[in-house]
């Protein structure tokens, strides 16, 4: 979405190039989720008399939104600023992966298995991973977990997978 | 006077408790290990170590979570002064003349300054929060939801102004955090509110998970694109912990005025320790005979900002102990910490929970006490783990937050909101959006609404007795001035600045 942005040409002369895309696209996201939240909003009964409703504050809050996100996004065509840096995919997909294996495995396979590959697999993010020190720095940081959450703090987890 | 002492001692009774001082003690050196990760700024810190502090009784918990937040703000001066990598906003100043005493083989000085300095100011604030609170909790009577709504707007304003980046951002993402406040159970009717369905959602989200989720795994996925810079990590051994007495000397006005400047400015509500630190740099240079040596290794550089900060921080408890309103994200994770204890911060907490509310001020003092103990020998250590290579502390830093957050509720759920979190926070940071308002929008948000619902059913429906009632037409008054005065382009040159040097 962003590649199709050129960049701004220094604010000299007339161009309906966006100037500051970092702001533009960032504004319209905002109204895009305040549009959300008033559709999400949109069964619950407003104001009636003078007390508001469960929706009343929803919807004034997400119109405000809308307002804001509007300048914001206005603001972005019309000032200069930076470009939007480019996404990287290796670092925060795996990262973000780590954490809901980590959601997904800790009810059925337990605190050891779940820490040990949510470690492994958030390892791979970072492009300077070396596999020996990685495995023996995995077992240390689910050895310590254990230890903190379960020995020190007492927490109910369960280690191991329930058969 | 005797009222001060005899509740002064009320809280220390509870502070030196042996379990209290423990916790305090397990905070303060947890909050450095922590804080003193490069890029790990305070609020992740907190926001990391929040959970082990839920299984602890609530007088405990909220020592040892006092204790992390003085020893996440050392942790972060200790790597602005060794590896010139400020962990956030507060200690940017004092890696300026920090690190180049430490490149000139004083960073023992430094950094022995740097928790002398704190501990005085600690001393000095711990009494004025004491002597404030009794009577700044009297004015909150005169307060009712109008003026308690526009109060807060006040607050949340003050938030922005004093930040950097634009205003109007910082205003839109209050907004957003405001509305996230609002999924769950409605207060009053008990509707759910913008749940989809999700019957996860019906009590809202999480706090604990938006924080770890945008201030935790955000910056980590930030991090992790940026070049793995040189850093410039100090091989020497650091020796000559004590200064010399000339570097008392040296620094004993520095102290002294970045105390005052700090206390002065921590009482503000919005972020109250940044410009401190700042504040009293560029004050302590102006009234400097020398000021070519600011940037180059002045003990002041670093004795000031460093004072200034503690003793905002300190300070800053005010609002939140006797209005119930939190002046800054740290703050809001305290309060956030609180409601999970089931104690809604406010001027009640002084007369319903003298013991909590003595105690925790008293806490404090104890926090500052136990960072001097165990900082000034433990920096051997702290230089160690300065060592460990990111590609192996990051990972290791996930696996805490995810088990962090599970443990909370014990809920995968909650596991999952936070890496929504993370993924929605490397959004904004994308993007140039200052992710701390959005949380402050977040922990005021129902204290807002249930209040704003108040007033207009009082005033029946009469949108004008925001601007009628004198207290609260005054607090919005300072408001509008301050979006008007921060918006004008003139001053808007000059925050930049400020925020630049």
């Amino acid at each position: 979405m962003s590649e199709s942005v050129s960049p701004s040409p220094k604010g000299r002369g007339f161009s309906f190039s966006i100037r500051s895309p970092r702001d533009f696209w960032g504004g319209l996201v905002l109204v895009a989720v305040a549009i959300l939240a008033i559709w999400a909003s949109r069964d619950l009964p407003g104001q009636r008399g003078f007390a508001f409703g469960p929706g009343t504050a929803p919807r004034l809050f997400a119109g405000l939104l809308v307002v804001l996100g509007t300048l914001v996004a206005l603001v972005g065509l019309v000032t200069d600023g930076p470009r939007i840096e480019k996404y990287k995919i290796r670092g925060p997909v795996l990262v973000i992966a780590a954490i809901l294996g980590f959601a997904a495995m800790i009810r059925p396979v337990g605190l050891v298995i779940a820490s040990y590959v949510t470690f492994m697999v958030a390892i791979l993010g970072s492009r300077e991973m070396r596999v020996l020190e990685s495995i023996i720095a995995a077992a240390v940081m689910t050895a310590f977990c254990v230890f903190l959450f379960t020995y020190l703090l007492n927490l109910p987890f369960q280690l191991w997978p329930r058969f | 006077m005797s009222d001060l002492l005899a509740n002064l001692a009320l809280g220390f009774g509870v502070a030196a408790q042996p379990y209290n001082i423990l916790f305090c003690l397990l905070g303060a050196l947890v909050g450095t290990l922590v804080g003193v990760l490069p890029g790990i700024g305070t609020v992740a810190t907190i926001a990391m170590l929040l959970p082990i502090t839920f299984g602890l009784p609530p007088v405990g918990a909220l020592i040892m979570l006092a204790g992390i937040y003085y020893g996440a703000q050392y942790g972060g001066s200790t790597t602005s002064i060794l590896v010139n990598i400020p962990g956030e906003a507060t200690s940017v100043v004092t890696a300026l003349d920090g690190h180049q005493m430490a490149r000139q083989g004083r960073a023992g000085a430094a950094l022995s300054i740097a928790a002398i300095g704190s501990f005085f100011a600690g001393c000095v604030a711990t009494v004025l929060v004491a002597a404030l609170g009794a009577p700044l909790t009297g004015l909150a009577l005169l307060f009712g939801p109008a003026e308690y709504f526009s109060l807060m707007v006040l607050g949340l304003i003050f938030a922005v102004v004093l930040a950097k980046g634009s205003v109007l951002k910082a205003v839109a993402v209050i907004v957003l955090g405001l509305l996230l406040s609002m999924v769950g159970s409605d207060l009053e009717t008990g509707a759910g509110r913008m749940t989809f369905d999700l019957a996860e959602l019906a009590d809202g989200i999480g706090f604990a998970n938006i924080a770890m989720g945008v201030f935790g795994f955000a910056e980590i996925i930030r991090n992790l694109e940026l070049p793995e810079e040189s850093r410039d990590v100090l091989h020497a051994k650091v020796s000559g912990l004590m200064p010399t007495r000339k570097d008392l000397i040296d620094s004993s006005g520095a102290i002294a005025r970045g105390t005052i400047v700090g206390s002065l400015l921590g009482i503000l509500p919005g972020g109250g320790a940044v410009i401190a630190s700042f504040a009293a740099y560029t004050f302590e240079k102006k009234m400097s005979k020398t000021p070519q040596r600011f940037g180059n290794g002045a003990i002041e550089g670093v004795a000031a900002p460093e004072s200034a900060n503690n003793a905002a921080a300190q300070t800053s408890f005010i609002p939140l102990l006797t209005l119930g309103i939190p002046p800054n994200a740290v703050m809001a994770l305290m309060v956030g910490a609180m409601t999970i204890h089931g104690i809604v911060p406010g001027p009640q907490v002084m007369t319903k929970q003298p013991e909590l509310f003595w105690g925790m001020i008293a806490s404090m003092w104890l926090g500052n006490l136990m960072l001097v103990i165990i900082n000034l020998p433990l920096v051997g250590v702290w230089v160690t783990l300065l060592r460990v290579p990111y590609r192996l502390l990051y990972p290791s830093i996930i696996v805490f937050c995810c088990i962090g957050v599970y443990s909370i509720n014990n809920s995968p759920f909650d596991v999952t909101i936070a890496a929504i979190f993370g993924v929605i926070g490397y959004w904004l940071l994308k993007h140039d959006f200052e992710p701390a308002p959005m949380l402050l929008g977040f922990v005021l948000g129902p204290l807002m609404e249930e209040n704003l619902r108040r007033a207009m059913l009082i005033a029946r429906g009469d949108w004008t007795v925001f601007f009628t009632r004198p207290i609260s037409g005054v607090l919005l008054g300072i408001a509008i001035f301050l979006l008007i005065v921060a918006a004008m382009p003139k001053m808007r040159r000059r925050r930049d600045e400020v925020f630049v040097e």
